[in-house]
């Protein structure tokens, strides 16, 4: 059926002259939506102190399991973080995280959010277990956000009011 | 019938027995009444909390449910049914919440706070307080093992009720009034009472907490292992909280035949040892410089090599804190491989006890306890002590005989004293004959390991009688079960093991023995099983790394006859008795499994008549009383029964060495525990510190035979004359006879 192989080429050659839609990955990177749900942060308060106090509600509200918090006392010489307690060691296995932003949800303290970047492979297993240090340190790759006031939602009244 | 009282609750008709609680009448209608003061086994309810509140017909305001019983024909209405109740409750929660600091992500008890699930459950679901909350210093530690958050104190009082009415160490009190009413120790003195750790298991909330388990774990992150405490031979039933491989804490887990949910601060606060730094951790082998570690496969033929060296000439020391199994496995390979029979045990045990045993708990139940010995009960099986207390309070009479008895007699003197009161004419052992709910107990050495008190209850007709029992207090944990693994195992004669070729010392109780220590002076090579360094050096050729009880799976079995399961709450860090034994009994060419289940069903069918781990099961029960058999002589025991005072010279005094309950190689690893250990102090009678010019407090000097040690004396009115009591660990090399004098 040569009209057949005709048309095909038609399909072809139509698509020639446009726009392509491809996205030229690693050299142009499409930003991502502010709230996108990327690899995990833990903050700090102001006066530097983590806000982190080892609680572990992360590692209940975790579905795949793969946080892991030990908790120390801090002392006066010591302070890590504002309360009694404070997490001597955070652990994310970021090669079972799902991104679902559980964690987040679950934190009584806003200690852990999930960033933006998403460039997270690694030639190791193991270097994708993120350890505290590396979670409070500010990401080195930066992934391009797309404009918050045209995407992100407003703060939800319940946040606001009280 | 008359018994029952018929009532409704909440509109469902429920019929229970006369002097029900209310709280429990509830339960069994399928109804809940919150509560966070209420605990039976403190006794009356007090009514502190106010959560219960229920309004009952009749009645004009809100009543506490748990300070009523049930009666006939009463209606009442719970939170779910009446808005009144309801409205009560919630003002209640509020109220203790108004200062309650709400850390729950900070607080220990966060998740398994009965203060979080009610509050969930029956509180509001925001607060109106918007004034500062009330705040006081935190943590205070009450003792090295316990730390008061006041801040999160609701004042129920159950810790100061158990302080004051069941362990009756009254050193928890609520101080000051109202809002500032607070909890704490007399005196600011830390709590130092064998029991305190149970007010943190009580404690409804987070103020009083563990320091041992301080920020280590939170409830969602652990495994709780059902297990038996090693310790001491009650064998009170506990849960090991592990975490990542580690023993975290110790709780009880309430055997109300047992234990009634009460745990002494040795099996709560001593699992620290797991992780000592002195813990062997692989085989040692006696080299040019000491020990040094070898690999398993050298260590095995090194054993090989020794026990094929003495030539049948070997002697095994037993501790009795092994498992039942490793017991028995030690007996297969020894006794059946090797032809070598003979075996010590640092106490005798009998058999004859099971015509008259029965649980625990009988003597919370008993009209009156004879206690007969020279060691105080709490320093034996301290369990053992809270059942008197509770038997005290119900009413009993309880009569002490011994060198600090209410009825004075001789150090040693108690199996004289059990044979006069099994005597036809004697006043006291005429009433134990009648009663109906007599209890005898045992505590000290000596005694035949529960023979002659199985004669005196034989003589005083026990055995007919549920209600009466006698309870033989043995030093350590598992020493019958052990004598009857290590009999079990062959069937063959001792023959004389001297001179000694090899001695086998398995466990650290036997490892610390000073009487092991001098068979060791006798033979030639000694091979030891110890779980510490320092109970190896020095005399050991060859050394087996021990494990702990909360790493074996097995059984064993307690004072009063009960086979217990052992499970393993962690993986030890070296390969557990029975992986080794089976390897080596395989050399010898005897058949043993190196699972501790299948040994006991082995052994089962010799001693146990092939009772199954499934009739074990989370709490085991007592088997019937066996018929009365005159007991005779185990032939295992080479400690000499309590000997009979000498003539000593003028101005001696005869030292009555006794075991503490905090001491031993468990407790001297863990550092929170040492505040709990006996005072370098001497106990004289007042008599002989009178004659001697010595008040309380003053040094004096105890010499005998050359050697001397200095401690501070107290005068104890309660005990004999004649004697010096001191703690074996402060006695060191003295003699039975004791010169003392003011430094």
């Amino acid at each position: 059926m040569p009209f057949g192989t005709l048309k095909g080429f038609g399909v072809t050659l139509k698509h020639i002259f446009r726009q392509p839609i491809t996205q030229q990955y690693p050299e142009y990177k499409r930003p991502v939506y502010p709230r996108f749900r990327g690899r995990h942060r833990l903050n700090r308060h102001e006066n530097g102190l983590e806000k982190c106090v080892g609680c572990s509600l992360c590692a209940a509200a975790c579905p795949s399991d793969c946080i892991r918090v030990v908790a120390a006392e801090n002392t006066a010489e010591h302070r890590v973080s504002a309360g009694e307690r404070y997490a001597r060691i955070y652990e994310i296995n970021l090669s079972r995280c799902i991104f679902c932003g559980y964690c987040e949800l679950a934190c009584p303290f806003d200690a852990i959010t999930l960033g933006n970047e998403f460039e997270l492979s690694e030639y190791s297993r193991d270097d994708l277990i993120y350890t505290k240090d590396m979670l409070l340190a500010e990401p080195i790759k930066r992934v391009p956000v797309q404009d918050s006031d045209l995407y992100d939602t407003p703060i939800p009244a319940y946040k606001s009011s009280s | 019938m008359s018994d029952l009282v018929k009532l409704t609750i909440d509109d469902r008709e429920v019929e229970v027995a006369k002097g029900t609680g209310l709280v429990e009448t509830a339960a069994a209608a399928g109804i809940e009444i919150p509560v966070f003061c209420y605990e039976p086994r403190l006794g009356p309810a007090v009514g502190a909390c106010r959560m219960c509140l229920v309004e009952v017909e009749g009645m004009p305001k809100l009543q506490a449910g748990c300070t009523l019983t049930a009666q006939d024909g009463m209606v009442v209405h719970t939170a779910s049914t009446s808005a009144r109740a309801a409205e009560g409750q919630k003002g209640t929660l509020e109220f203790i919440l108004v200062n309650h600091p709400l850390d729950c992500p900070v607080c220990d008890k966060g998740g398994e706070c009965p203060l979080q699930d009610l509050t969930f459950r029956y509180g509001p679901g925001s607060t109106r307080m918007t004034f500062p909350k009330l705040t006081f210093d935190k943590p205070i530690p009450v003792s090295p093992l316990i730390a008061l958050d006041r801040e999160r104190c609701i004042l129920c009082y159950r810790c100061t009720r158990f302080s004051s009415d069941v362990a009756e160490d009254e050193q928890l009190i609520a101080r000051n009034r109202g809002a500032y009413s607070m909890i704490a120790t007399f005196g600011d003195e830390p709590y130092r009472a064998p029991f305190s750790g149970n007010v943190i298991e009580l404690c409804p909330v987070g103020a009083l907490t563990s320091t041992q388990y301080r920020f280590e774990a939170r409830p969602w992150e652990i495994q709780d292992v059902p297990t038996v405490c090693g310790l001491c031979p009650a064998g009170c039933n506990i849960r090991a909280t592990t975490r990542e491989g580690l023993v975290k804490r110790v709780q009880s887990r309430n055997h109300p035949e047992v234990d009634g949910g009460w745990l002494c601060d040795k099996g709560r606060f001593t699992f620290p040892h797991l992780r000592s730094d002195d813990r062997v951790r692989e085989p040692l082998v006696r080299g040019t410089v000491g020990l040094e570690p070898v690999s398993w496969d050298a260590a095995l033929d090194r054993a090989e090599e020794l026990l094929r060296g003495a030539q049948g000439k070997i002697v095994t020391a037993l501790s009795g804190s092994e498992t039942t199994e490793i017991a028995y496995g030690l007996g297969v390979l020894l006794r059946r491989g090797l032809g070598a029979h003979s075996a010590v045990l640092d106490e005798s045990t009998s058999a004859a006890l099971d015509a008259c045993r029965a649980p625990l708990s009988t003597i919370g139940a008993a009209e009156l306890v004879v206690v007969v010995g020279d060691d105080e009960v709490v320093d034996r099986a301290p369990i053992v002590d809270l059942w008197l207390r509770k038997a005290r309070r119900a009413g009993a009479e309880i009569v002490t005989i011994g060198a600090r008895g209410s009825v004075p007699a001789p150090v040693g003197g108690a199996a004289e004293a059990l044979r006069d009161l099994a005597a036809a004419d004697s006043e006291l052992g005429g009433r134990l004959r009648a009663s109906d709910r007599a209890i005898l107990v045992w505590s000290g050495s000596g005694g035949g390991g529960g023979a002659r008190l199985a004669e005196a209850a034989h003589a005083l007709g026990f055995e007919g009688k549920p209600g009466c029992a006698v309870f033989h207090l043995p030093a350590r944990a598992n020493a019958r079960g052990v004598a009857e693994a290590w009999a079990a195992a062959a069937d063959a004669d001792e023959a004389d093991p001297e001179p000694i070729g090899l001695l086998v010392v398995s466990g650290d109780e036997a490892a610390g023995d000073p009487s092991v220590r001098a068979l060791a002076e006798r033979a030639s090579t000694v091979i030891a099983i110890t779980m510490f360094h320092s109970l190896a050096v020095g005399w050991a050729d060859l050394v087996l790394p021990a494990t702990a009880s909360l790493e074996r799976e097995g059984t064993a079995m307690n004072l009063e006859g009960r086979v217990q399961r052992l499970r393993r709450a962690v993986t030890p860090p070296v390969p557990d008795e029975l992986a080794w034994l089976s390897k080596l009994a395989e050399r010898f060419g005897v058949a043993l499994s190196p699972h501790a289940a299948v040994v006991f069903e082995e052994l089962s069918g010799r001693i146990y008549g092939g009772l199954l781990l499934e009739q074990l099961g989370e709490h085991a029960g007592l088997p019937a009383r066996r018929p009365y058999e005159a007991p005779e002589p185990t032939p295992l025991a080479h400690s000499p029964e309590a000997n009979v005072p000498e003539d000593h010279f003028v101005g001696t005094l005869r030292l009555l060495r006794y075991t503490p309950l905090f001491s031993g190689h468990q407790v001297e690893r863990v550092p929170e525990l040492q505040f709990q250990r006996p005072e370098r102090e001497v106990a004289l009678s007042t008599v002989d510190a009178d004659r001697r010019g010595i008040a309380t407090g003053d040094l004096v000097s105890l010499r005998s035979n050359g050697t001397s040690v200095e401690l501070r004396a107290r005068v104890d009115a309660r005990l004999v004359e004649g004697v010096a009591r001191l703690a074996d660990e402060h006695a060191a090399h003295l003699h039975a006879d004791v010169e003392v004098v003011k430094a």
